[in-house]
């Protein structure tokens, strides 16, 4: 087990490497620097002053040799201007000696993940507090969506066919159908808006940020919640029925044990091993949920600064996001395999 | 007959003469205003030279204290001179205020500086610095403060300073810096401005969003740290794309509770919060009581904000869109729309009163593509627009060849702007002319936008016709988005800008108008109203003119 | 005119898709007729929730085709007309000329457009890109799957960690990375045009020539015909008039896809190609334990024989599931970048940038958006149904 998890962590390494290599790629194309020039400048700029500015921040140099900074494997840059140095090891400017002492390694490496040119701030705060926020939205969504797809699958799996069946499934379907585009859509417009008159809920969770309650946190759960619960109802109704048709069950039936005590005592630890993989599996795709829903209700977490980053390919906040990222698809990857292997005896890693 | 100054000076002769013009119907209010009040003027005094009361500001005094909380973009912060939102200005002007304030009927009035004069040419200013005003930190406000301010608003070498624009005449072409003898501080609260020639945009330049007045301790860099100003608030905390706030400051006396008539800054705390450029999102905050304030309404949600009940601010503005060709573009390898028939049969495939209804909802008045209207001193309304004929369009299509070209119309990706761009598209397919739409977001339409072949870019209200046209329609100027080149018209609008009598001024302005109209340079197709919208417990949230961020005025009903 | 009633909009509206019902009435009646000679999709038949997903996903493929060649619309989806903006639905048409449809049966848009024929015309806009992008994400999944299932080792190892590696990305920020108009610049869509359309061509020539390579005769002049036109539409494909990739003379160049479409067809391809190779090599390796295919292997037939024609029609179930599962994912995909404003062109009345227009003044109209809404619900929950329908009957064998 031990040398297993440790093969999965080399493997996630190398895979955050080249994602974030990528990334890189992308967002140092010519016309993506020229983009941020300009927003980091004046949007009047000339091409000479573009290239200029892009010269004394650093990003002309080849691309390894920005990635190696960048990690903190190579030393950061050093520019030298009229007023003095400037550099990516400390902000403003500096004289030769300042700068010469300054000299050095910042990247990740050494727990430098940059500044961001929207935020003008540190990467790392800055991520800190939307993952905080995104926490309290996903936490919120896990709470609702899991007990509410087990109970729907569970239900409609313990008796294949039948009319409770048939409607839970349509419903399943339903909600997997339903983008959160639309359902936030549809969500905003019956229970908040002046228009139909209900206003049960809040149609922007912006409060939410500091004082999250009932009122306007509900519907951006609710929303995320449906689209995801969906899969994992199928599942588990799946895995249910399979395990209502297993020898055991139907010896258990037969000796007339009562059918809630089959279900919750037998079934049900069986059954819901194959969703416990799927709801693992579930949380990377949940962020795309997490991006729209965050933009649709004003609510600013980790989606909100992925999709400010993206827009204004602000390049070490989106490097630090897709780090983020790529590291919790992989974390829940690694959890789901070793909770598969945990909750089946069956296997056995060879 | 005695009128009363700012400085108690004799009124300046001119501004008897505009008072005449007024009467003989040449110069209408908000051009006699504008420019009686730049001469130092007060308002009320501008108001009874020519018979009227002064309207009665401020029915509502606001109560001291509460907290607002307005819809609006939080930008991240920079040096006031190269400020280019001015919600960014709306957040500095708790502590960072100005010399002179511009008014949306069209008058100055002295905050900082507390009166001031011009000389007989009006090419010598002499500006009385207010006495009694305090830092924030206990330094005096003095007359070095202001001359320290102008001569940074002349460096022309600091990155996207706007300002040196606005100061052009005080500025030395070879140094880039402001000219030797140009600025002179006669006493502690006197400083006279030498120019070279009559100049009477100088005040309003100093009223601009990026005139905010800095301290000797000023850092760029820092300017929350180092947020010594003049105002009554501080910065409290400052998260860009979310929200700001502003706290009144316990431990400073802001002059204007004594020195304004109306006294201000009745609020203990502004929080500005950023619901992005969404503004079905500003609705779903106002709905959700999260805010009092929006930052401006648009287009059709000023039905909806009516709708739920909120007042309305309302103020008719020189704001604008031009949907333009770029006549020195090239499209693969020929420039398209140096032909003056294309440019000609764009503008006449399309119905501007379309356009304003679609676009913005018909809140605004048509305007007839030499962008210049009823609120311009100026303006020649005898002067039409090349008649709207998209049978003539389509045929004049056809003769320059090119009938089966599919033109690019870019625009950027937001409500009236697109709209209004989608509906002349619309209207350009149904005269049989070929065109593809391009949205760019925001953040990358700026990037070219002087350089598209054919798209849509919004103008700001300025005072006068040919200040807009000189900024933006005289060859080889920066934003001459249009790329027109035109001895002719560069003849007429010098000639326009050396007469200082409207009446006289509208001749040559008519025959403006009419060139920029028969060259088919643009489809100028609206005047737009400005709004916004605030709950009834708000007062005094005056949609401004010119977006000018005037916070000291915002109060709570009592 | 009278503006018309809700009863009269249903009937009016259900008149407009009389050329669906027919072909709908033609279809169905002819599969039932026939329904047990015709395999898989025969027994569709018998599953009632297979039947309502198919009737759901053929009314909208009928609504795209027929709508495209002018049958269904009322109006030009592009024109506007002045004094029809939000109308409610049923509003009389402004104006109307001779000849012109009196009405906008649900109501017009922000910008005075008719929703109705929007509607109908963003059918075809997602009939078409959908499918298709799934074909091409089966190819190249296919394509790869395959050997790496069957031969594993190295070049499964490889695959494998370059399909994670793209798995782990989060969409949208993938999106956000390849669709923008800068990246479109460089010519990055057009370069990943280039490599992942090249796979129908080598799946298709591989195919062909592992079946008939015993008769060199027949097969020499096959493949020169098959794999000539397919290369021709190929370069005429990802060459473009004036982008980076420029191959063929202007002349040859059949068509032409803007580049915001391609860009925008690239990145689903290239986002649900790992998913479909995963499939793939699991399947692969699962059947390449079974007997059939070890009697293939003394019968000495070469592996992508095996691969193609032995192991590819034996996983044929699973994989149709997944295509309609997948189809209806990729619609709501491509809604996803309308929503962001990425990608399609902006006035297209495709139904993700249709519902983002209509949202943003939902609070007070809601006929723009919903229209569009309830049209891509249905089609996704047809798609669902249908892969459910195929999976039951399926595991009936």
């Amino acid at each position: 087990m031990g040398i297993f998890i440790l093969r999965r962590t080399a493997v996630m390494l190398v895979t955050a490497m080249c994602l974030t290599f990528i990334v890189f790629f992308l967002t140092n194309l010519f016309p993506n620097l020229e983009k941020l020039a300009k927003t980091q400048g004046n949007f009047r700029m000339s091409d000479e002053a573009v290239n200029s500015w892009l010269d004394s921040h650093g990003y002309l140099q080849p691309l390894p040799i920005k990635y190696g900074q960048w990690l903190g494997v190579l030393p950061g840059w050093q520019f030298e201007t009229d007023d003095g140095i400037t550099g990516r090891c400390f902000k403003g400017t500096k004289t030769a000696a300042e700068a010469a002492e300054a000299r050095g390694f910042c990247g990740i490496l050494q727990g430098h993940w940059g500044q961001s040119t929207v935020f003008k701030d540190e990467v790392s705060t800055i991520v800190g507090i939307r993952l905080a926020l995104t926490g309290k939205l996903m936490l919120c969504v896990v709470l609702l969506m899991i007990p509410l797809a087990l109970v729907v699958g569970v239900m409609a799996g313990m008796r294949e066919g039948s009319k409770l069946d048939r409607s839970l499934s349509t419903f399943s379907i339903l909600t997997t159908a339903t983008p959160e585009y639309v359902s936030g859509v549809i969500f905003i417009a019956i229970f908040s808006s002046s228009a139909v008159g209900l206003k049960w809920f809040k149609g922007t969770a912006t409060s939410a940020m500091d004082d999250a309650n009932f009122v306007n946190f509900f519907l951006p759960v609710l929303t995320i919640s449906l689209y995801g619960m969906g899969y994992i109802a199928r599942m588990t109704r799946a895995s249910m029925a399979e395990v209502m048709t297993a020898q055991y069950i139907r010896t258990a039936r037969l000796k007339g044990v009562k059918f809630s005590n089959i279900v919750m005592k037998h079934a049900l630890r069986n059954a819901l091993i194959a969703p416990f993989t799927v709801i693992m599996l579930q949380f990377p795709w949940l962020l795309n949920g997490v991006v729209i829903v965050e933009t649709l209700f004003n609510y600013k977490g980790f989606g909100w600064v992925l999709v400010q980053a993206a827009g204004n390919n602000d390049i070490e906040l989106l490097l630090a996001v897709s780090v983020v990222s790529v590291v919790v698809v992989l974390v829940t990857q690694l959890i789901s395999d070793i909770g598969y292997v945990y909750l089946n005896p069956r296997i056995r890693i060879s | 007959m005695k009128h009363e100054t700012t400085n108690g000076k004799p009124v300046h002769h001119a501004v008897e003469m505009y008072a005449k013009e007024y009467r003989e119907g040449h110069l209408d209010r908000r051009e006699f205003l504008a420019r009686a009040t730049s001469f130092g003027v007060t308002a009320a005094a501008a108001y009874g030279m020519i018979g009227l009361a002064a309207p009665a500001h401020a029915a509502a005094t606001p109560k001291e204290g509460g907290t607002l909380r307005m819809q609006m973009e939080v930008r991240a912060m920079k040096d006031p001179r190269t400020y280019d939102w001015t919600q960014i200005a709306a957040f500095t002007a708790g502590w960072l205020e100005y010399l002179i304030e511009y008014n949306s009927d069209g008058s100055f009035r002295g905050l900082l500086v507390e009166s001031w004069e011009a000389s007989a040419d009006a090419s010598e200013y002499t500006l009385h610095v207010r006495k009694g005003v305090k830092w924030n930190n206990g330094d005096d406000f003095t007359a070095e403060d202001v001359a320290r301010n102008i001569t940074g608003w002349c460096d022309k070498s600091v990155e996207g300073n706007s300002m040196a624009g606005r100061m052009a005449s005080l500025i030395d072409d070879e140094t880039g810096q402001a000219r030797a003898g140009a600025i002179t501080v006669v006493d502690s609260h006197t400083v006279k401005l030498t120019l070279p020639a009559p100049d009477i945009t100088i005040i309003p330049g100093m009223a601009d969003y990026p005139a905010a007045i800095t301290h000797s301790s000023h850092d760029p860099d820092d300017m929350l740290g180092t947020a010594v100003g003049t105002g009554a608030y501080m910065p409290e905390s400052l998260e860009v794309g979310v929200k700001g706030v502003v706290v009144k400051n316990p431990n400073h006396t802001w002059w204007g509770h004594a020195a304004l008539p109306e006294g201000g800054s009745y609020l203990d705390r502004i929080e500005f919060i950023d619901y992005g450029t969404d503004p079905s999102a500003w609705v779903a905050a106002a709905e959700a009581e999260e805010i009092d304030m929006l930052w401006q309404t648009v287009g059709d949600f000023v039905d909806v904000m009516d709708g739920l009940g909120w007042a309305r601010y309302e103020v008719s503005s020189g704001s604008t869109i031009v949907i333009r060709p770029n006549q020195s573009a090239e499209v693969d390898g020929k420039k398209i729309y140096a032909d003056k028939r294309v440019r000609q049969a764009l503008v006449m495939a399309v119905d501007n009163a379309v356009c304003l209804e679609l676009g913005y909802a018909g809140r605004g008045t048509p305007a007839n593509n030499y962008h210049a209207g009823p609120m311009h001193p100026e303006y020649d309304s005898s002067v039409s627009r090349l008649p709207y004929d998209p049978a003539k369009a389509k045929a004049l299509m056809e003769e320059a060849g090119m009938i089966d070209f599919e033109h690019e119309l870019h625009s950027i990706d937001d409500d009236w702007r697109k709209n209004t761009t989608d509906a002349v598209a619309a209207q350009l397919r149904d005269a049989g002319i070929k065109v593809k739409r391009t949205i760019l977001p925001g953040s990358t339409f700026w990037n070219d936008w002087t350089k598209y072949a054919f798209s849509s870019t919004n103008w700001n209200h300025r005072p006068l016709a040919t200040q807009v046209w000189g900024l933006a329609y005289r060859s080889g100027e920066a934003w001459n988005e249009f790329a027109w080149s035109n001895a002719e018209f560069d003849g007429l609008l010098v000639e326009a800008n050396a007469i200082a009598n409207a009446d006289e001024r509208r001749v040559v302005a008519g025959k403006i108008q009419a060139l920029i109209a028969e060259e088919g340079v643009t489809i100028q197709p609206y005047f737009q109203s400005l709004y916004r919208h605030a709950t009834d417990n708000v007062v005094n949230a005056d949609m401004h003119i010119a977006f000018l961020p005037q916070v000291y005025k915002w109060g709570l009903k009592a | 005119m009278e503006p018309l009633g809700y009863f009269e909009i249903v009937i009016r509206v259900l008149y407009q898709f009389t050329p669906v019902w027919v072909a709908l009435a033609i279809v169905f009646a002819t599969s039932m007729a026939f329904k047990r000679r015709l395999g898989l999709y025969g027994k569709l038949f018998d599953s009632p929730i297979g039947m309502i997903g198919f009737a759901l996903v053929m009314f909208w493929v009928f609504t795209g085709i027929f709508g495209a060649m002018d049958m269904i619309i009322t109006h030009d989806p592009l024109s506007q007309v002045s004094g029809m903006k939000n109308k409610v639905p049923g509003t009389v048409l402004s104006g109307a000329g001779e000849g012109e449809y009196g009405w906008y049966l649900l109501g017009g848009d922000n910008l005075a457009r008719d929703v109705f024929s929007r509607m109908v015309t963003g059918a075809w806009v997602v009939v078409q890109i959908a499918p298709l992008a799934t074909v091409f994400a089966f190819m190249v999944g296919i394509t790869l799957g395959l050997p790496a299932g069957y031969f594993g080792g190295r070049l499964d190892t490889l695959l494998s960690f370059a399909a994670n590696l793209i798995l782990a990305f989060p969409v949208i920020l993938l999106f956000y990375l390849l669709v923008t108009p800068e990246i479109v610049d460089t010519g990055v869509p057009n370069y990943m045009a280039t490599v992942l359309f090249v796979f129908p061509i080598i799946f298709v020539g591989v195919l062909l020539n592992s079946r008939y390579y015993t008769m060199p005769n027949f097969r020499t002049p096959l493949l020169i015909g098959v794999l000539g036109v397919m290369i021709w539409i190929y370069l005429s494909l990802i060459s473009e008039v004036g982008s980076k990739v420029h191959l063929l003379p202007g002349v040859l160049d059949i068509f032409d896809i803007p580049g915001g479409i391609l860009v925008v067809f690239v990145s689903v391809v290239f986002v649900n190609s790992p998913t479909v190779f995963r499939i793939v090599r699991g399947l692969t390796m699962d059947i390449k334990t079974r007997d059939y295919v070890a009697a293939a292997q003394t019968r000495g037939e070469g592996p992508w024989y095996i691969m193609l024609w032995e192991i590819l029609p034996n996983a044929r179930g699973p994989l149709i599931v997944d295509f309609c599962l997948r189809i209806g994912y990729t619609t709501i995909l491509l809604g996803t970048l309308g929503f962001f404003g990425l990608g399609l062109p902006p006035e297209s009345p495709d139904w993700g940038s249709t519902i983002n227009e209509g949202r943003k003044l939902l609070s007070i109209y809601l006929h723009p958006a919903l229209p569009p809404a309830f049209a891509l619900l249905s089609l996704v929950l047809g798609l669902n149904l249908l892969a459910d329908g195929l999976r039951e009957e399926s595991l009936k064998d």
